[in-house]
């Protein structure tokens, strides 16, 4: 069959585009990248020089300001540090890159998936023989909204067994007590990918869900919207579309995470964590596009507090610490630990 | 590489500490903890520069504590319910009050000798450090104290049920001095009562050092600022906004985690101040133009406790493992560290209302 790009770049043309470290945006040639980072990420607020890296940015705002430095601006909540020096695509640690490269393959499959959904061609190379063709299913506004309910209640419940269970719960894609505690996001779990039958083609959404799964005991909230999924756009669940990837950790260091044992893990788990890792930094690019600060609000003025706060009211917060009478304090006070010795 | 002026404290409290307070002439630094000891540290002449001088131990976990008259006068608070003078330099305790629950806060005023005390009996116990001899004046509060902060003639209790009770120093002092225990105690009545600008429970407290107004936080990660005056202009100028919350997965509905404002501290010179949240981060906040001037990279665990040094030189953090619901089994015992961090000449000047 002869190749027609039809404006689709390949995916080893997107992973050859240079990007930038501190907000994954992606540039036709490195010189594009450069001065984009001298505008947006070592620009100095107070007389507008454009400094080559970070650490020049440093240096000069202490040197000519006097002001020290602590992130870098416009960067992605998690990137703002400055124990880095990026130059373009220099310094740019390893497992980011694989985080990014890692993005922008699940991202492409996910499109090739509903491309081919979308025209029922089949993907390349399965040309006939793949099943009936596909129907393009459109769901309706309401059936949208019951899934979306069915899978709320479904992560609720998951939520309320991991609660009950105790640390030994069953294992979900909710936050386990450890991770809420800790202020750093979820520690991107280093799952590696489920590797069904290497070589097999991505299969696409609305397809049966394929036989290299084995049918694990409920699955996950995340995967179980997934595999039932007709075309959505990519902002929904992808790891229907996940690429076959020899597994590997995130955390650098080549073991595998604490807590991760090869043969406890589902393949639920394995969906849901690499789910999650796409999630994360896509995100985070999304609201750094939408210009919404995750963490803080940058000016804290009575308007938009008022504003926020009641677009705040459809937004679900959840509260770390939630008693509104009794103080922490009080808690711990009770504690056998911390009793009273009466002499 | 910006140059690192932050430190992490060696020989730091074993288990929670629930303050940290500067001396008032000195670069000596406080810390009581749930291990039942109070440590007292001492910064050179850089933040590196900060070593352990003593340690006091106690029979129960110490809660709250200040400095008195002077840099070797200290007071503190705890589940022993006592309120106990500590001489930093010899570790001679007196016992003040007691209380028939624990105390939470104790706040001395040096204008005008008055230490208080706050307990979760409900009660303030007020002492006129004046006349030693007579006994300390027990007011009633109609909620338990939760925060408390004193300005130079201002001191603001916080209270469950959202209550804040604002007592005006000067008048204490005079009803002390002039009457019996008893009287005094019948004619000490709040200057103001107010409802707290946030809508959950108050979890921290600060005073302006210009003595204009104060700050309160809350569990659900918001800070209000309002003003003492009681105009309506003044009252107008008051506002709350969001802080310490982090946005949740996508998987798991998305929305905001919400992290308690653990503490507030103004800086002593600018009249900025910092929060410090159960997300682990540290944020400096320019009260009058309504803008975030800084935030700090994230500490391994929840902020818990700030405090500026009298010159506004250094500012101390104290992370702990952070609290949340229904953690019965909380164990924050070697969780506990202790950072300083040296500002810049301008690090937390404001720039001013706009």
């Amino acid at each position: 069959m002869g190749k027609k790009k039809r404006g689709h770049p390949d995916v080893e043309e997107l992973l050859a585009r240079p990007w930038c470290y501190y907000c994954e945006r992606d540039f036709e040639d490195l010189k594009l990248l450069i001065s984009h980072q001298k505008a947006k990420h070592f620009k100095c607020d107070r007389c507008g020089k454009r400094l080559n890296t970070a650490g020049g940015l440093s240096v000069h705002m202490n040197q000519v300001h006097k002001e020290t430095l602590d992130k870098v601006e416009n960067a992605l909540p998690n990137r703002q540090g400055l124990e880095i020096e990026i130059f373009g695509m220099e310094g740019v640690p390893e497992e980011i890159v694989q985080q990014h490269n890692q993005r922008i393959v699940t991202n492409f499959y996910t499109a090739q998936a509903e491309r081919h959904a979308a025209t029922g061609n089949p993907p390349p190379g399965h040309s006939g023989g793949q099943g009936p063709a596909k129907k393009i299913k459109i769901e309706t506004p309401d059936e949208i909204k019951r899934r979306l309910a069915e899978h709320r209640a479904k992560v609720a419940a998951q939520k309320a067994a991991a609660a009950n269970g105790g640390a030994v719960g069953i294992p979900t894609d909710g936050q386990s007590p450890g991770q809420v505690v800790s202020p750093f996001p979820p520690p991107q779990p280093g799952f590696p990918y489920p590797a069904p039958a290497a070589g097999a083609p991505p299969f696409a959404a609305g397809q049966p869900f394929p036989p290299a799964f084995p049918a694990g005991p409920s699955p996950p909230p995340g995967a179980a919207t997934a595999f039932n999924l007709p075309a959505r756009p990519p902002s929904g669940a992808p790891p229907s579309a996940l690429p076959q990837r020899p597994p590997y950790f995130y955390n650098g260091s080549g073991a595998p995470p604490p807590g991760f044992s090869g043969t406890s893990s589902t393949v639920d788990e394995l969906v849901a964590g690499a789910s999650r890792q796409g999630d994360d930094i896509d995100q985070l690019i999304r609201m750094a596009e939408a210009g919404i600060k995750p963490a803080k609000p940058a000016a804290p003025a009575e308007e938009t507090g008022e504003k926020k706060s009641k677009k705040d009211k459809e937004k679900n917060t959840r509260m770390v610490y939630g008693d509104t009478e009794i103080s922490p304090e009080e808690k711990l006070a009770l504690l056998p630990s911390y009793k009273l010795v009466e002499v | 590489m910006a140059p690192s002026t932050q430190f992490e404290v060696s020989q730091p409290p074993t288990d929670v500490v629930g303050t940290v307070v500067f001396a008032p002439n000195s670069n000596k630094l406080l810390v009581p903890s749930w291990d039942k000891s109070v440590y007292l540290y001492e910064v050179g002449d850089s933040a590196e520069d900060a070593k352990l001088v003593n340690s006091y131990e106690y029979r129960a976990p110490i809660l709250d504590a200040c400095f008195g008259a002077d840099d070797n006068e200290a007071f503190t608070a705890g589940l022993d319910r006592e309120v106990t003078r500590i001489d930093l330099s010899t570790g001679e305790k007196t016992t003040l009050s007691k209380h028939s629950e624990p105390v939470r806060c104790v706040v001395y005023s040096p204008e005008h000798r008055l230490l208080i005390s706050a307990s979760w009996d409900g009660t303030l116990h007020i002492h006129n450090l004046a006349a030693p001899d007579q006994s300390p004046v027990t007011v009633a509060l109609p909620g338990k104290p939760h925060a408390m902060a004193a300005s130079p003639s201002k001191l603001v209790v916080a209270m469950t049920a959202r209550l804040v009770h604002i007592y005006d120093l000067p008048s204490i002092a005079t009803a002390l001095s002039n009457s019996s225990s008893e009287a005094a105690a019948a004619s000490i009545q709040p200057w103001q009562q107010r409802e707290s600008s946030l809508k959950f429970l108050t979890r921290a407290v600060a005073c302006m050092p210009n003595d204009a107004g104060y700050a309160t936080s809350s569990i659900e990660g918001r800070v209000a600022v309002e003003w003492f005056e009681d105009t309506a202009e003044s009252q107008a100028r008051k506002y709350a906004f969001k802080c310490h919350r982090q946005t949740a997965p996508e998987e798991e509905g998305g929305g905001d985690i919400v992290y308690p404002v653990n503490a507030l501290t103004f800086h002593p010179v600018y009249g900025t101040f910092a929060s410090g949240g159960g997300d682990g981060t540290v944020a400096l906040w320019d009260a009058e133009a309504k803008r975030r001037m800084r935030q700090y990279q994230k500490f391994p665990d929840s902020v818990a406790a700030l405090g500026f040094s009298r010159d506004g030189k250094y500012l101390a953090i104290c992370v702990c493992a952070g609290f949340e619901t229904g953690m019965e089994n909380y164990d924050g015992k070697g969780k506990t560290k202790l950072f300083l961090r040296e500002l810049g000449e301008t690090e937390a000047k404001g720039k001013g209302a706009k």
